[in-house]
């Protein structure tokens, strides 16, 4: 279930992305899960006309799954179709930028404008992209061009072809999937609902990242494709349409966050190490929130760590050593795998004790800390002693931490003898429920940076509106117009910054 | 420095001196406060054990004083207590606070500038430990008391949670080769200069992170970023 904020900021993106009718259907699909039309309809109070155009934009732009539930109690004749609105996509759409800065780093040109209109559109089949290339030019865009950009990205997993336009999920499915044999013996949390529906939804990878208008639309696989003729292919592809694939983004994001937090943890050498293994394992694992890296004998990591620059300078013996600083395990069996949840779990420690250090001073900070690292109920004054806080100050710090939800409390009656009961406050860091209670600070920080930034333009709207010749003109005007751009320079990029912490919470 | 000199010293042991004459009720509340060892007792606690008047207690206890029996301690819980102890007794953490408390007080002052000078110390060595401290301060004669060992690593515990320095088990090898193998030593961690380098609130000065009012703050609430004063000074160019 998505936080209170985190609605809230998804409704708001919503909103400024395509008005205030298709935020309101989002906003009820968020609050009330997957719902069928006529209870979208019933909720949200609009013309039917209304839910269904939404439904259809939030669809185009990839928010929204249709799927339908099969099985139950019921014999299934009366199966309707529900739409699942994907918060993690709503929230990628203020990343676009940053997977614009990653494709157009990778790729050429013609393959990030291919991109960008994949990002502006949502899905798009071959015949729109060739038509929008060939928008204001005189001769029109080669198909070739495009289908061999289209190819550029499909081989680095950038875009893929759209998932199911409607998923089919069995309820009560036997979710514990077995994953080999190592992967039963981990505990993994149940599947949440919306990851059933994505899963169920989603192409193999062969169809999901090939051109080849044959794979998948004939389901047998046996024609030809020397029998069928341009016209029949073309006509075929264009029924295909393709999509960014946000999971690879998070993914890449996902290992940059991991190398950078080593380097600062440890040292450039581990860094090179750990991202060589993640790029020799790339696309071996499945999700994006792996625990541990792929086992990796140590000769193809060696052999990866020299294709980069830096990492040319490193011995084999500098290389194992990275290996053991960064904890590697199995070193008997001459396979290293990394504890990749680790470091995300250090990560964020690192950021829920930098704000207690903002906002609550020095004093909290050492108490947050202590009782972190005990992982254990402490009593006010032992936790006092153990931090020098003076034991007056101690429990008014402890408290205020308490009521905004980032220490957990419990009350103890003791009795002595015949002494009355003195109750003693038991303090504990609960790291899964802080976690999710600092997100939702992440998400409200987000939302108002973002009210912030739209103030700010409601205020100098004049200066906006006013032509650029007009402003060069006049010293104040230029002034305003400058501290305007400074304004929403810093606001911006402290967005960005704050959303790599919101992914490092949500995603990884 | 009253509180520096006792706890130099260990509790000193019963004085095998032979006992004045008592009555039956001071007898019986002497006993009853010695009982208690280090830990002392509160008048009140007493007249509840006891069941004696409260006349017969104050003068009781007064009597005791005047004999040199016991003691009255002031207590870190309830400064304003009339708390008792035996004589013999020195009072225990649990009353006095603890090494740093002098009268019911944390001396804050002498905390900072000792950890001042142990980061220092260890910044300088690149790699101390407690032992190694303690030496560095008394050579440097900052401070006229004498710092005891259980001090030092309360200090050094602190730091580590002020994330200023990090505990390390010594490899004998490399930096750590003046330390001997296994031993708890310390390093220093703005050498590296990383600190930090990771955390967004410290990359942005964005105020929420620092907000105290954030429960309170709503797009249309009173307090709202719109009209925020944080935001103000914060974009003020
Ligand atoms: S907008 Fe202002 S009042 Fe609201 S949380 Fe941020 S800093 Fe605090």
């Amino acid at each position: 279930m998505v936080s209170q904020w985190g609605i809230k900021f998804a409704v708001y993106l919503i909103t400024n992305h395509f008005g205030k009718i298709v935020a309101k259907v989002c906003e009820n699909l968020l609050n009330h899960g997957a719902l069928t039309l006529d209870l979208a309809i019933r909720y949200t109070e609009l013309s039917s006309e209304h839910v269904k155009n939404s439904l259809l934009v939030l669809i185009q732009h990839n928010c929204v799954q249709a799927f339908v539930a099969e099985g139950g109690d019921d014999d299934g004749s009366r199966v309707k179709t529900e739409y699942m609105v994907l918060f993690d996509n709503i929230l990628h759409r203020l990343r676009f930028p940053k997977f614009m800065e990653i494709v157009s780093g990778d790729l050429d040109d013609k393959c990030a404008k291919i991109f960008e209109g994949l990002l502006r559109d949502g899905r798009l089949n071959m015949k729109q992209m060739v038509d929008r290339e060939s928008q204001g030019k005189e001769n029109a865009a080669a198909a070739a061009a495009v289908r061999e950009s289209l190819l550029k990205l499909l081989m680095a997993r950038y875009v893929e072809r759209c998932p199911l336009p409607e998923a089919r999920v069995v309820e009560r499915e036997i979710i514990t999937k077995k994953r080999g044999a190592k992967g039963a013996q981990n505990f993994k949390a149940p599947e949440t609902k919306e990851q059933r529906v994505i899963e169920a939804a989603v192409r193999g990878d062969m169809i999901r990242f090939s051109l080849n208008a044959d794979i998948g639309c004939n389901s047998d696989g046996e024609t030809n494709p020397a029998d069928t003729s341009v016209a029949e292919t073309d006509a075929k592809e264009d029924l295909i349409l393709w999509r960014a694939n946000f999971e690879e983004f998070t993914r890449h994001l996902r290992d940059k966050a991991l190398v950078e937090n080593v380097r600062a943890r440890m040292d450039d050498g581990a860094a090179i190490v750990l991202s060589a293994i993640l790029k020799a394992t790339r696309n071996k694992d499945k999700e994006v929130k792996i625990e541990k890296s792929v086992p990796l004998p140590p000769d193809t990591i060696f052999s990866e760590v020299i294709k980069t620059e830096n990492g040319r300078t490193m011995t084999i013996d500098r290389v194992k050593a990275a290996l053991v600083q960064l904890g590697c395990s199995n070193q008997m069996l001459y396979e290293y795998v990394v504890d990749l949840k680790h470091i995300i779990r250090w990560a964020r420690n690192e950021e829920v004790e930098s704000i207690v250090l903002k906002r609550y001073g020095r004093d909290a900070y050492r108490m947050f800390r202590h009782l972190s690292k005990e992982n254990q109920f402490c009593p006010t004054d032992k936790l006092a002693d153990a931090t020098l806080v003076e034991k007056k100050e101690a429990p008014k710090l402890l408290y205020k931490l308490w009521k905004e939800n980032y220490l957990h409390m419990e009350k103890l009656s003791v009795t002595g003898g015949n002494t009355k009961p003195v109750s003693i406050l038991m303090w504990k860091v609960n790291q899964p429920l802080l976690w999710e209670h600092v997100l939702d600070e992440m998400y409200h920080g987000a939302l108002n940076l973002k009210l912030r930034m739209a103030s700010e333009q409601e205020k100098e709207e004049e200066i906006i509106n006013t032509p650029k010749a007009k402003i060069n003109e006049s010293v104040p005007l230029l002034k305003k117009y400058k501290r305007l751009q400074n304004v929403l320079l810093l606001l911006g990029s402290s967005l960005m910054k704050l959303d790599d912490a919101i992914m490092l919470f949500h995603d990884f | 420095m009253n509180r520096l000199q006792e706890s130099a010293f260990p509790p000193r042991k019963r004085q095998k001196v032979s006992e004045p004459v008592l009555t039956d009720e001071e007898r019986l509340l002497f006993n009853l406060i010695r009982s208690r060892e280090n830990i002392g007792i509160w008048t009140g606690d007493m007249k509840r054990e006891t069941n004696l008047p409260t006349t017969v207690v104050n003068k009781s206890l007064k009597t005791l004083i005047s004999k040199n029996m016991i003691k009255e301690v002031t207590t870190i819980q309830n400064k304003g207590r009339k708390h008792y102890m035996a004589k013999e007794f020195m009072p225990s953490e649990e009353i006095t606070g603890g090494h740093f408390y002098s009268d019911g007080k944390l001396d804050i002052d002498y905390i900072n500038s000792l950890k001042d000078v142990c980061l220092k110390c260890i910044f300088m060595q690149k790699v101390s430990t407690c032992e190694g401290c303690l030496e560095w301060i008394k050579r440097s004669g900052v401070f006229n008391t004498e710092v005891t060992t259980k001090q030092m690593e309360e200090i050094l515990q602190t730091l580590v949670l002020d994330d200023e320095i990090t505990q390390m088990i010594s490899t004998g090898f490399g930096e750590f080769a003046s330390i001997s193998v296994g031993k708890t030593c310390y390093i220093s961690k703005s050498k590296g200069g990383v600190r930090g380098e990771k955390k967004t609130a410290d990359l942005t000065s964005f105020p929420c992170f620092s907000c105290q009012r954030m429960t309170f703050c709503s797009p249309d609430g009173t307090i709202s970023p719109a009209t925020c004063v944080y935001y103000q000074k914060w974009l003020d160019f």
